[in-house]
Protein backbone atom coordinates (compact mmCIF):
# COMPACT_ATOMS: atom_id res chain seq x y z
CA UNK A 1 0.00 0.00 0.00
CA UNK A 2 1.18 3.53 -0.80
CA UNK A 3 1.62 5.65 2.29
CA UNK A 4 -0.95 8.03 2.69
CA UNK A 5 0.37 11.66 1.22
CA UNK A 6 -0.60 13.52 4.21
CA UNK A 7 0.78 14.72 7.42
CA UNK A 8 -1.52 15.72 10.57
CA UNK A 9 -3.40 17.64 8.21
CA UNK A 10 -5.06 16.16 5.11
CA UNK A 11 -5.43 17.77 1.67
CA UNK A 12 -9.20 18.22 2.61
CA UNK A 13 -8.46 20.53 5.67
CA UNK A 14 -6.38 22.76 3.95
CA UNK A 15 -9.32 23.45 1.70
CA UNK A 16 -11.17 25.21 5.16
CA UNK A 17 -10.63 28.61 5.30
CA UNK A 18 -9.45 28.89 9.39
CA UNK A 19 -7.12 26.02 8.67
CA UNK A 20 -5.34 27.55 5.71
CA UNK A 21 -4.74 30.88 7.01
CA UNK A 22 -3.55 28.84 10.61
CA UNK A 23 -1.26 27.12 7.87
CA UNK A 24 -0.11 29.86 5.92
CA UNK A 25 0.61 31.77 9.18
CA UNK A 26 2.88 28.79 10.02
CA UNK A 27 4.88 28.99 6.66
CA UNK A 28 5.62 33.01 7.18
CA UNK A 29 6.78 32.07 10.67
CA UNK A 30 8.92 29.24 9.44
CA UNK A 31 10.01 31.44 6.17
CA UNK A 32 11.32 34.44 8.95
CA UNK A 33 13.08 31.36 11.28
CA UNK A 34 15.31 30.57 7.96
CA UNK A 35 16.01 33.89 7.46
CA UNK A 36 16.40 34.57 11.05
CA UNK A 37 19.31 31.94 10.66
CA UNK A 38 20.62 33.33 7.54
CA UNK A 39 20.89 37.06 8.60
CA UNK A 40 23.96 36.38 10.69
CA UNK A 41 26.06 34.74 8.25
CA UNK A 42 24.79 37.46 6.09
CA UNK A 43 25.63 39.88 8.31
CA UNK A 44 28.93 38.69 9.39
CA UNK A 45 30.30 38.28 5.40
CA UNK A 46 28.81 41.81 4.53
CA UNK A 47 30.33 43.61 7.78
CA UNK A 48 33.60 42.16 6.81
CA UNK A 49 33.25 43.64 3.65
CA UNK A 50 32.17 47.07 4.77
CA UNK A 51 34.14 50.52 5.94
CA UNK A 52 35.13 50.57 9.59
CA UNK A 53 32.94 53.79 9.62
CA UNK A 54 30.14 52.08 7.99
CA UNK A 55 30.02 48.99 10.08
CA UNK A 56 30.12 51.26 13.41
CA UNK A 57 27.63 53.89 11.64
CA UNK A 58 24.18 53.14 14.09
CA UNK A 59 21.58 52.22 12.59
CA UNK A 60 23.41 49.51 11.03
CA UNK A 61 22.68 48.85 7.44
CA UNK A 62 22.72 45.20 5.75
CA UNK A 63 24.20 46.04 2.80
CA UNK A 64 27.58 47.71 2.53
CA UNK A 65 27.52 50.57 0.13
CA UNK A 66 30.89 50.25 -0.87
CA UNK A 67 32.53 46.96 -1.57
CA UNK A 68 36.06 46.43 0.59
CA UNK A 69 37.27 42.97 -0.38
CA UNK A 70 40.83 43.92 0.62
CA UNK A 71 39.26 43.80 4.18
CA UNK A 72 40.25 39.80 3.58
CA UNK A 73 43.81 40.33 2.94
CA UNK A 74 44.14 42.55 5.50
CA UNK A 75 42.42 40.04 7.93
CA UNK A 76 44.96 37.20 6.92
CA UNK A 77 47.70 38.96 7.59
CA UNK A 78 46.82 39.63 11.10
CA UNK A 79 46.89 36.47 12.05
CA UNK A 80 48.99 33.28 10.75
CA UNK A 81 45.20 31.42 10.12
CA UNK A 82 47.30 28.48 8.19
CA UNK A 83 49.07 27.70 11.27
CA UNK A 84 46.19 27.29 13.77
CA UNK A 85 44.67 25.30 10.72
CA UNK A 86 47.47 23.14 11.05
CA UNK A 87 46.91 22.52 14.64
CA UNK A 88 42.95 21.96 14.85
CA UNK A 89 43.87 19.69 11.80
CA UNK A 90 46.68 17.65 13.85
CA UNK A 91 44.14 17.25 16.68
CA UNK A 92 40.93 16.35 14.32
CA UNK A 93 43.10 13.82 12.82
CA UNK A 94 44.50 11.97 15.84
CA UNK A 95 41.90 12.05 17.42
CA UNK A 96 40.04 10.12 14.80
CA UNK A 97 42.87 7.56 14.51
CA UNK A 98 42.81 6.89 18.32
CA UNK A 99 39.11 6.39 18.34
CA UNK A 100 38.91 4.19 15.23
CA UNK A 101 42.27 2.34 16.66
CA UNK A 102 41.14 2.23 20.56
CA UNK A 103 37.34 1.95 20.60
CA UNK A 104 36.93 0.67 17.31
CA UNK A 105 38.95 -2.70 18.60
CA UNK A 106 37.37 -2.68 22.13
CA UNK A 107 33.63 -2.06 20.41
CA UNK A 108 34.61 -5.08 18.00
CA UNK A 109 35.76 -7.42 20.97
CA UNK A 110 32.99 -6.48 23.35
CA UNK A 111 30.56 -6.96 20.41
CA UNK A 112 32.14 -10.19 18.44
CA UNK A 113 34.70 -11.84 20.55
CA UNK A 114 35.10 -14.18 23.44
CA UNK A 115 35.24 -11.53 26.75
CA UNK A 116 35.36 -12.96 30.47
CA UNK A 117 32.70 -11.13 32.51
CA UNK A 118 31.33 -8.72 30.12
CA UNK A 119 28.12 -7.47 31.55
CA UNK A 120 31.05 -6.29 34.29
CA UNK A 121 33.36 -5.16 31.33
CA UNK A 122 31.00 -3.10 29.83
CA UNK A 123 29.84 -1.65 33.18
CA UNK A 124 33.27 -0.50 33.44
CA UNK A 125 32.80 1.77 30.62
CA UNK A 126 29.47 2.97 30.40
CA UNK A 127 29.98 4.11 33.77
CA UNK A 128 31.83 6.94 33.14
CA UNK A 129 28.54 8.15 31.28
CA UNK A 130 26.77 9.51 34.38
CA UNK A 131 29.48 11.39 35.72
CA UNK A 132 28.98 15.02 34.66
CA UNK A 133 32.68 15.75 32.67
CA UNK A 134 32.29 19.63 34.83
CA UNK A 135 32.10 17.59 37.83
CA UNK A 136 36.31 16.35 37.33
CA UNK A 137 37.40 19.15 34.36
CA UNK A 138 39.42 20.19 37.11
CA UNK A 139 41.45 17.07 38.29
CA UNK A 140 41.47 16.22 34.87
CA UNK A 141 43.63 19.44 34.43
CA UNK A 142 45.62 18.60 37.17
CA UNK A 143 46.18 15.18 35.92
CA UNK A 144 47.06 16.52 32.41
CA UNK A 145 49.86 18.16 34.06
CA UNK A 146 51.10 14.81 36.36
CA UNK A 147 51.30 13.41 33.11
CA UNK A 148 53.68 15.57 31.58
CA UNK A 149 51.49 16.04 28.84
CA UNK A 150 50.89 19.82 28.82
CA UNK A 151 51.41 22.03 25.76
CA UNK A 152 51.42 18.77 23.61
CA UNK A 153 48.79 17.36 21.06
CA UNK A 154 48.94 13.95 23.09
CA UNK A 155 46.69 15.81 25.67
CA UNK A 156 43.94 15.81 23.19
CA UNK A 157 44.74 12.75 21.16
CA UNK A 158 44.88 10.27 23.70
CA UNK A 159 41.70 11.35 25.98
CA UNK A 160 40.02 11.11 22.64
CA UNK A 161 40.31 7.27 23.24
CA UNK A 162 38.09 7.50 26.83
CA UNK A 163 34.54 8.45 25.01
CA UNK A 164 32.22 5.94 26.27
CA UNK A 165 29.44 7.82 24.13
CA UNK A 166 31.68 6.66 20.97
CA UNK A 167 31.87 3.21 22.71
CA UNK A 168 28.11 2.62 22.70
CA UNK A 169 27.44 3.89 19.12
CA UNK A 170 30.42 1.57 17.72
CA UNK A 171 29.08 -1.48 19.96
CA UNK A 172 25.27 -0.87 18.41
CA UNK A 173 26.80 -0.81 14.86
CA UNK A 174 28.82 -3.87 15.73
CA UNK A 175 25.65 -5.84 17.12
CA UNK A 176 24.13 -5.41 13.81
CA UNK A 177 26.55 -7.29 11.83
CA UNK A 178 25.93 -11.00 12.08
CA UNK A 179 27.84 -13.28 13.24
CA UNK A 180 28.27 -15.53 9.92
CA UNK A 181 30.35 -13.12 8.45
CA UNK A 182 32.79 -13.87 10.79
CA UNK A 183 32.65 -16.83 11.26
CA UNK A 184 32.97 -17.56 7.67
CA UNK A 185 36.43 -15.64 7.85
CA UNK A 186 37.25 -18.20 10.61
CA UNK A 187 36.48 -21.14 9.01
CA UNK A 188 38.71 -19.76 6.16
CA UNK A 189 41.67 -19.60 8.40
CA UNK A 190 41.38 -16.10 9.55
CA UNK A 191 42.75 -14.76 12.96
CA UNK A 192 40.71 -12.01 15.10
CA UNK A 193 43.23 -9.32 14.08
CA UNK A 194 42.51 -10.18 10.87
CA UNK A 195 38.63 -10.54 10.57
CA UNK A 196 38.52 -6.52 12.40
CA UNK A 197 41.51 -5.11 9.91
CA UNK A 198 39.55 -6.95 6.58
CA UNK A 199 35.85 -7.17 7.84
CA UNK A 200 34.92 -4.97 10.33
CA UNK A 201 36.67 -1.72 9.73
CA UNK A 202 35.41 -1.74 6.14
CA UNK A 203 31.51 -2.74 7.10
CA UNK A 204 31.86 0.20 9.46
CA UNK A 205 33.12 3.19 7.80
CA UNK A 206 29.14 4.56 7.92
CA UNK A 207 29.44 4.78 11.56
CA UNK A 208 33.09 6.16 11.99
CA UNK A 209 31.82 8.99 9.42
CA UNK A 210 29.41 9.56 12.05
CA UNK A 211 32.19 10.24 14.51
CA UNK A 212 34.42 11.66 12.59
CA UNK A 213 31.61 14.38 12.06
CA UNK A 214 31.34 14.66 15.68
CA UNK A 215 35.13 14.65 16.19
CA UNK A 216 35.42 17.89 13.67
CA UNK A 217 32.72 19.84 15.02
CA UNK A 218 34.51 19.29 18.72
CA UNK A 219 37.66 20.30 17.68
CA UNK A 220 36.89 22.73 15.23
CA UNK A 221 34.64 24.48 18.02
CA UNK A 222 36.66 23.99 21.42
CA UNK A 223 38.27 26.68 22.29
CA UNK A 224 38.57 27.07 26.48
CA UNK A 225 40.34 23.44 26.48
CA UNK A 226 43.19 23.60 24.17
CA UNK A 227 43.69 27.21 26.13
CA UNK A 228 44.46 25.47 29.08
CA UNK A 229 46.58 22.96 28.09
CA UNK A 230 48.42 24.49 25.31
CA UNK A 231 50.90 27.68 26.00
CA UNK A 232 52.17 28.87 22.64
CA UNK A 233 50.89 30.10 19.31
CA UNK A 234 52.43 27.11 17.72
CA UNK A 235 49.89 24.58 19.59
CA UNK A 236 46.73 26.87 19.56
CA UNK A 237 43.87 25.45 17.49
CA UNK A 238 41.98 28.05 15.07
CA UNK A 239 39.24 28.33 18.21
CA UNK A 240 41.57 29.27 20.61
CA UNK A 241 43.30 31.18 18.43
CA UNK A 242 40.14 33.76 17.55
CA UNK A 243 38.79 33.91 21.02
CA UNK A 244 42.15 35.37 22.41
CA UNK A 245 43.92 37.16 19.20
CA UNK A 246 40.43 38.70 17.36
CA UNK A 247 36.94 38.18 19.55
CA UNK A 248 39.55 39.50 23.06
CA UNK A 249 41.02 41.97 20.44
CA UNK A 250 41.44 45.71 21.79
CA UNK A 251 42.28 47.90 18.54
CA UNK A 252 41.09 45.54 16.07
CA UNK A 253 39.27 47.20 13.49
CA UNK A 254 35.49 45.51 13.41
CA UNK A 255 35.19 45.13 9.68
CA UNK A 256 38.94 43.39 9.78
CA UNK A 257 37.49 41.24 12.61
CA UNK A 258 34.36 40.29 10.61
CA UNK A 259 36.39 39.45 7.61
CA UNK A 260 38.89 37.13 9.90
CA UNK A 261 35.37 35.64 11.33
CA UNK A 262 33.76 34.80 7.82
CA UNK A 263 36.94 32.64 6.94
CA UNK A 264 37.27 30.80 9.85
CA UNK A 265 32.85 30.49 9.54
CA UNK A 266 32.90 29.70 5.61
CA UNK A 267 34.67 26.35 5.34
CA UNK A 268 32.82 24.46 7.82
CA UNK A 269 30.09 25.72 6.08
CA UNK A 270 30.94 25.14 2.51
CA UNK A 271 31.61 21.42 3.51
CA UNK A 272 28.24 20.64 5.58
CA UNK A 273 26.37 22.09 2.66
CA UNK A 274 27.89 19.56 0.27
CA UNK A 275 27.78 16.58 2.48
CA UNK A 276 24.62 18.12 3.79
CA UNK A 277 22.79 14.42 2.51
CA UNK A 278 25.35 12.73 4.34
CA UNK A 279 25.78 14.23 7.36
CA UNK A 280 22.16 14.83 7.84
CA UNK A 281 22.22 11.07 7.62
CA UNK A 282 24.88 10.43 9.96
CA UNK A 283 23.16 12.82 13.11
CA UNK A 284 20.31 10.51 12.54
CA UNK A 285 22.38 7.29 13.04
CA UNK A 286 24.35 8.93 15.86
CA UNK A 287 21.07 9.22 17.70
CA UNK A 288 20.94 11.48 20.59
CA UNK A 289 23.59 12.99 21.47
CA UNK A 290 23.72 14.68 24.85
CA UNK B 1 40.75 -41.57 43.84
CA UNK B 2 40.53 -38.37 46.12
CA UNK B 3 44.45 -38.23 46.21
CA UNK B 4 44.90 -38.61 42.59
CA UNK B 5 42.34 -35.27 41.68
CA UNK B 6 44.64 -33.66 44.61
CA UNK B 7 48.05 -34.09 43.24
CA UNK B 8 47.18 -33.69 39.65
CA UNK B 9 45.41 -29.98 40.67
CA UNK B 10 48.24 -27.94 39.75
CA UNK B 11 48.16 -29.68 36.17
CA UNK B 12 44.64 -29.24 36.06
CA UNK B 13 44.89 -25.37 36.58
CA UNK B 14 47.50 -24.81 34.44
CA UNK B 15 45.38 -26.66 31.81
CA UNK B 16 42.56 -24.45 32.50
CA UNK B 17 44.36 -21.20 32.74
CA UNK B 18 45.51 -22.41 28.77
CA UNK B 19 42.19 -22.90 27.72
CA UNK B 20 41.18 -19.40 28.91
CA UNK B 21 43.96 -17.71 27.31
CA UNK B 22 43.50 -19.09 24.20
CA UNK B 23 39.63 -18.14 24.54
CA UNK B 24 40.23 -14.78 25.84
CA UNK B 25 43.13 -13.85 24.48
CA UNK B 26 42.36 -11.75 21.74
CA UNK B 27 39.09 -10.36 23.10
CA UNK B 28 40.86 -9.02 26.01
CA UNK B 29 44.18 -7.95 24.17
CA UNK B 30 41.77 -5.84 21.98
CA UNK B 31 40.22 -4.06 25.52
CA UNK B 32 43.29 -3.61 26.58
CA UNK B 33 44.21 -0.22 24.66
CA UNK B 34 40.65 0.71 25.78
CA UNK B 35 41.50 0.21 29.18
CA UNK B 36 44.17 1.93 29.69
CA UNK B 37 43.02 4.79 28.14
CA UNK B 38 40.12 5.02 29.79
CA UNK B 39 41.51 4.31 33.46
CA UNK B 40 44.33 6.72 32.92
CA UNK B 41 42.47 9.25 31.15
CA UNK B 42 38.51 9.40 32.92
CA UNK B 43 38.96 7.07 35.98
CA UNK B 44 42.22 8.12 37.44
CA UNK B 45 40.77 12.34 37.29
CA UNK B 46 37.37 11.69 38.70
CA UNK B 47 39.19 9.33 41.39
CA UNK B 48 41.25 12.20 42.10
CA UNK B 49 38.57 14.04 42.17
CA UNK B 50 37.67 12.97 45.57
CA UNK B 51 41.06 13.16 47.06
CA UNK B 52 42.41 15.78 45.97
CA UNK B 53 39.06 17.71 47.57
CA UNK B 54 40.67 16.97 50.78
CA UNK B 55 44.07 18.28 49.71
CA UNK B 56 45.81 21.51 49.52
CA UNK B 57 47.36 21.27 45.70
CA UNK B 58 50.62 23.52 45.29
CA UNK B 59 52.61 22.38 41.80
CA UNK B 60 55.96 23.49 43.63
CA UNK B 61 55.56 22.61 47.30
CA UNK B 62 53.64 19.20 46.99
CA UNK B 63 50.31 18.58 48.05
CA UNK B 64 49.19 18.81 51.79
CA UNK B 65 46.17 17.04 53.53
CA UNK B 66 43.41 19.80 54.97
CA UNK B 67 40.31 17.37 55.92
CA UNK B 68 37.36 18.96 55.13
CA UNK B 69 38.52 22.70 54.86
CA UNK B 70 38.12 23.57 51.04
CA UNK B 71 34.40 22.24 51.93
CA UNK B 72 33.81 24.47 54.33
CA UNK B 73 35.69 27.31 52.05
CA UNK B 74 33.62 26.33 49.34
CA UNK B 75 30.29 26.10 51.56
CA UNK B 76 31.14 29.73 53.31
CA UNK B 77 31.56 31.65 50.13
CA UNK B 78 28.67 34.04 49.50
CA UNK B 79 29.95 33.70 45.62
CA UNK B 80 29.14 30.10 45.71
CA UNK B 81 25.21 30.52 46.69
CA UNK B 82 24.96 33.10 43.97
CA UNK B 83 26.78 30.41 41.34
CA UNK B 84 23.55 27.76 42.68
CA UNK B 85 21.31 30.26 42.29
CA UNK B 86 22.31 31.85 38.63
CA UNK B 87 22.36 28.24 37.21
CA UNK B 88 18.88 27.29 38.64
CA UNK B 89 18.07 30.64 36.73
CA UNK B 90 20.16 29.53 33.43
CA UNK B 91 18.79 25.96 33.71
CA UNK B 92 14.71 27.85 34.36
CA UNK B 93 15.59 30.17 31.70
CA UNK B 94 16.93 27.38 29.07
CA UNK B 95 13.83 25.98 29.62
CA UNK B 96 11.10 28.59 29.64
CA UNK B 97 12.87 29.77 26.48
CA UNK B 98 14.89 27.03 24.76
CA UNK B 99 13.58 23.90 25.24
CA UNK B 100 9.66 23.80 23.57
CA UNK B 101 10.95 25.96 20.49
CA UNK B 102 12.20 22.91 18.76
CA UNK B 103 9.03 20.87 19.40
CA UNK B 104 6.80 23.36 17.98
CA UNK B 105 9.55 23.56 14.76
CA UNK B 106 9.82 20.04 14.47
CA UNK B 107 5.38 19.94 14.40
CA UNK B 108 5.67 22.51 11.83
CA UNK B 109 8.62 21.77 9.47
CA UNK B 110 7.03 18.33 9.03
CA UNK B 111 3.92 19.62 7.88
CA UNK B 112 5.88 21.27 4.88
CA UNK B 113 4.88 19.68 1.30
CA UNK B 114 7.53 21.18 -0.04
CA UNK B 115 11.24 22.64 0.78
CA UNK B 116 11.36 20.75 3.53
CA UNK B 117 14.83 20.03 2.96
CA UNK B 118 15.90 23.66 2.70
CA UNK B 119 14.29 25.17 6.17
CA UNK B 120 15.84 21.80 7.94
CA UNK B 121 18.99 22.75 6.48
CA UNK B 122 18.86 26.52 7.17
CA UNK B 123 17.73 25.25 10.99
CA UNK B 124 21.03 23.51 11.70
CA UNK B 125 23.50 25.71 9.93
CA UNK B 126 23.87 27.73 13.35
CA UNK B 127 25.38 24.39 15.09
CA UNK B 128 27.92 24.51 12.21
CA UNK B 129 29.34 27.68 12.67
CA UNK B 130 32.25 27.50 15.20
CA UNK B 131 30.67 28.84 19.23
CA UNK B 132 33.77 31.43 18.63
CA UNK B 133 32.55 32.74 15.90
CA UNK B 134 28.98 33.68 17.12
CA UNK B 135 30.75 35.29 20.37
CA UNK B 136 32.11 37.75 18.50
CA UNK B 137 28.53 38.25 16.07
CA UNK B 138 26.71 38.33 18.93
CA UNK B 139 28.72 40.47 20.66
CA UNK B 140 28.57 42.79 17.96
CA UNK B 141 24.68 42.24 17.88
CA UNK B 142 23.89 42.86 21.59
CA UNK B 143 25.88 45.97 21.43
CA UNK B 144 24.64 49.15 22.76
CA UNK B 145 24.77 50.74 18.88
CA UNK B 146 23.96 47.01 17.42
CA UNK B 147 21.63 46.15 15.43
CA UNK B 148 18.90 44.54 17.60
CA UNK B 149 18.83 48.39 19.39
CA UNK B 150 18.71 50.03 15.85
CA UNK B 151 15.48 47.95 15.40
CA UNK B 152 14.26 48.49 18.78
CA UNK B 153 15.38 52.70 18.70
CA UNK B 154 14.45 53.13 15.32
CA UNK B 155 11.02 51.45 14.75
CA UNK B 156 9.89 51.40 18.02
CA UNK B 157 10.89 54.67 19.50
CA UNK B 158 11.89 52.93 22.70
CA UNK B 159 15.14 53.43 25.02
CA UNK B 160 17.94 50.82 23.81
CA UNK B 161 18.33 48.10 25.91
CA UNK B 162 22.29 47.56 27.53
CA UNK B 163 21.71 43.29 26.49
CA UNK B 164 24.87 42.17 28.28
CA UNK B 165 25.96 45.22 31.04
CA UNK B 166 22.57 45.41 32.45
CA UNK B 167 21.92 42.51 35.13
CA UNK B 168 18.39 41.86 34.58
CA UNK B 169 19.08 41.44 30.98
CA UNK B 170 22.50 39.48 30.85
CA UNK B 171 21.42 36.44 31.25
CA UNK B 172 18.75 36.20 29.38
CA UNK B 173 20.44 37.51 26.50
CA UNK B 174 22.66 34.45 26.50
CA UNK B 175 20.56 32.15 26.79
CA UNK B 176 18.63 33.27 23.13
CA UNK B 177 21.94 33.43 22.09
CA UNK B 178 22.35 30.00 22.99
CA UNK B 179 18.41 28.86 22.02
CA UNK B 180 19.35 30.12 18.58
CA UNK B 181 22.29 28.34 18.30
CA UNK B 182 21.49 25.01 19.47
CA UNK B 183 18.05 24.40 18.79
CA UNK B 184 18.49 22.83 15.45
CA UNK B 185 19.91 19.47 16.85
CA UNK B 186 16.89 19.00 18.77
CA UNK B 187 14.83 19.68 16.21
CA UNK B 188 16.17 17.12 14.27
CA UNK B 189 15.65 14.58 16.29
CA UNK B 190 12.09 15.43 17.05
CA UNK B 191 11.80 15.69 13.35
CA UNK B 192 13.09 12.19 13.00
CA UNK B 193 10.68 10.83 15.38
CA UNK B 194 7.49 13.31 14.69
CA UNK B 195 7.70 11.83 10.65
CA UNK B 196 7.84 8.22 11.88
CA UNK B 197 4.42 8.20 13.53
CA UNK B 198 2.10 6.19 10.91
CA UNK B 199 0.54 8.29 8.84
CA UNK B 200 -2.96 6.77 8.87
CA UNK B 201 -3.48 7.34 12.64
CA UNK B 202 -4.41 10.64 11.48
CA UNK B 203 -6.57 9.66 8.85
CA UNK B 204 -9.00 7.55 11.33
CA UNK B 205 -8.68 10.37 13.74
CA UNK B 206 -9.80 12.78 11.21
CA UNK B 207 -12.68 9.81 10.33
CA UNK B 208 -13.57 10.46 14.07
CA UNK B 209 -13.60 13.85 13.85
CA UNK B 210 -10.19 15.13 15.56
CA UNK B 211 -9.91 18.55 15.39
CA UNK B 212 -6.19 19.99 14.52
CA UNK B 213 -5.15 20.47 18.07
CA UNK B 214 -6.75 17.37 18.78
CA UNK B 215 -4.84 15.70 16.71
CA UNK B 216 -1.50 16.76 17.67
CA UNK B 217 -2.25 17.01 21.59
CA UNK B 218 -3.66 13.12 21.47
CA UNK B 219 -1.48 11.22 18.40
CA UNK B 220 1.87 13.88 17.97
CA UNK B 221 2.67 14.45 21.42
CA UNK B 222 2.20 11.33 22.74
CA UNK B 223 3.90 9.29 20.37
CA UNK B 224 7.23 11.50 20.94
CA UNK B 225 6.45 11.38 25.23
CA UNK B 226 9.19 9.31 25.67
CA UNK B 227 11.69 11.38 23.47
CA UNK B 228 10.51 14.30 25.01
CA UNK B 229 11.30 13.22 28.80
CA UNK B 230 15.03 11.85 27.62
CA UNK B 231 15.37 15.25 26.01
CA UNK B 232 13.98 17.10 29.00
CA UNK B 233 16.66 15.03 30.99
CA UNK B 234 19.69 15.79 28.98
CA UNK B 235 18.91 19.58 28.64
CA UNK B 236 19.06 20.24 32.21
CA UNK B 237 22.12 18.02 32.83
CA UNK B 238 23.81 19.88 30.12
CA UNK B 239 22.88 23.45 30.96
CA UNK B 240 23.86 22.68 35.03
CA UNK B 241 27.07 22.22 34.11
CA UNK B 242 26.75 25.33 31.28
CA UNK B 243 29.79 27.89 31.50
CA UNK B 244 31.53 28.37 28.43
CA UNK B 245 29.47 31.05 26.90
CA UNK B 246 29.18 33.23 30.34
CA UNK B 247 32.81 33.11 30.97
CA UNK B 248 33.46 33.55 26.57
CA UNK B 249 30.92 36.79 26.63
CA UNK B 250 30.98 38.42 30.02
CA UNK B 251 33.09 36.45 32.36
CA UNK B 252 30.72 35.90 34.90
CA UNK B 253 30.06 39.73 35.17
CA UNK B 254 28.05 41.93 35.20
CA UNK B 255 28.59 41.70 39.13
CA UNK B 256 28.40 38.08 38.77
CA UNK B 257 24.84 37.69 37.43
CA UNK B 258 26.36 35.26 35.16
CA UNK B 259 28.26 33.78 37.02
CA UNK B 260 27.27 29.49 36.74
CA UNK B 261 28.24 27.32 39.16
CA UNK B 262 30.73 25.62 36.80
CA UNK B 263 32.12 28.51 35.73
CA UNK B 264 33.12 29.25 39.64
CA UNK B 265 34.60 26.16 39.75
CA UNK B 266 36.72 26.74 36.40
CA UNK B 267 37.88 30.48 38.09
CA UNK B 268 38.69 28.60 41.85
CA UNK B 269 40.72 26.34 39.31
CA UNK B 270 42.81 28.79 37.40
CA UNK B 271 41.99 32.65 38.56
CA UNK B 272 42.48 31.89 42.13
CA UNK B 273 44.89 28.49 41.39
CA UNK B 274 42.75 27.05 44.50
CA UNK B 275 42.19 23.20 42.77
CA UNK B 276 41.29 22.39 46.24
CA UNK B 277 38.61 23.85 46.66
CA UNK B 278 37.26 23.74 42.88
CA UNK B 279 37.71 19.75 43.57
CA UNK B 280 35.23 20.11 46.39
CA UNK B 281 33.19 21.78 44.54
CA UNK B 282 33.05 19.40 42.00
CA UNK B 283 32.23 16.71 44.02
CA UNK B 284 29.38 18.73 46.08
CA UNK B 285 28.20 19.44 42.27
CA UNK B 286 28.77 15.50 41.34
CA UNK B 287 26.20 14.21 44.13
CA UNK B 288 23.29 16.04 43.10
CA UNK B 289 23.82 15.88 39.11
CA UNK B 290 24.50 12.00 39.79
CA UNK B 291 20.44 12.02 40.28
CA UNK B 292 19.63 13.56 37.64
CA UNK B 293 21.93 11.13 35.42
CA UNK B 294 19.93 8.41 37.42
CA UNK B 295 16.39 9.60 36.47
CA UNK B 296 17.97 9.59 32.63
CA UNK B 297 19.41 6.24 32.79
CA UNK B 298 15.77 4.74 33.67
CA UNK B 299 14.17 6.77 30.82
CA UNK B 300 16.76 5.31 28.50
CA UNK B 301 16.03 2.17 29.41
CA UNK B 302 12.48 2.40 28.96
CA UNK B 303 12.73 4.41 25.48
CA UNK B 304 15.92 1.69 24.56
CA UNK B 305 15.64 2.87 20.79
CA UNK B 306 16.32 6.36 20.87
CA UNK B 307 20.03 5.77 21.00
Amino acid sequence: MKPLDRGILSSFDLKKKPILIGYTIMVLVLVVMSCSMLYPILTTLFNGLKTNVEVNSFPPRFLPSEWHFDNFNKGWNFIDLPEFLRNTLYIFGGNLVITVVVLGLASFSLSKLNVPKRRAVYFFFMMTLFIPPTTYIIPNFVNLKDLGLMNSFAAFWLPAGANAFFLLLLKNFFDEIHYEIFEAARIDGASDYRSFVQIALPLSVPIFSTLAIFIFSSSWNDWFWPSLIMHNDSHYPLATAIYKYVINARGLALNIRFAILTMVMLPPIVVFLIFQKYIMRGLHLGGVKG
Amino acid sequence: METHAVANAPLERKGRLAAFWRKHFWGLLFLLPAFIIFILFLWVPIIKGFVYSFYHIDFVKGNSFVGFDNYKVALHDGDAWTAVKNTVYYMFLCLVIGFWIPIVFAIAISELRRFQGIVRVAAYLPNIIPVVVLYGLWRWFYDPVGPINGVITGWFGSEPVAFMTDTNWSMISLVIMESWQQFGSAMLIYLAAVLSIPRDWYEAAEIDGAGVWNRIRHITLPSIKGLLGLLLILQLIGTSQGYQSQLAMLDGGPNNATLTYALLIVKYAFNQQNYGVAAALGVLMFLVLGLLAIIQYRLQGKEGDVR
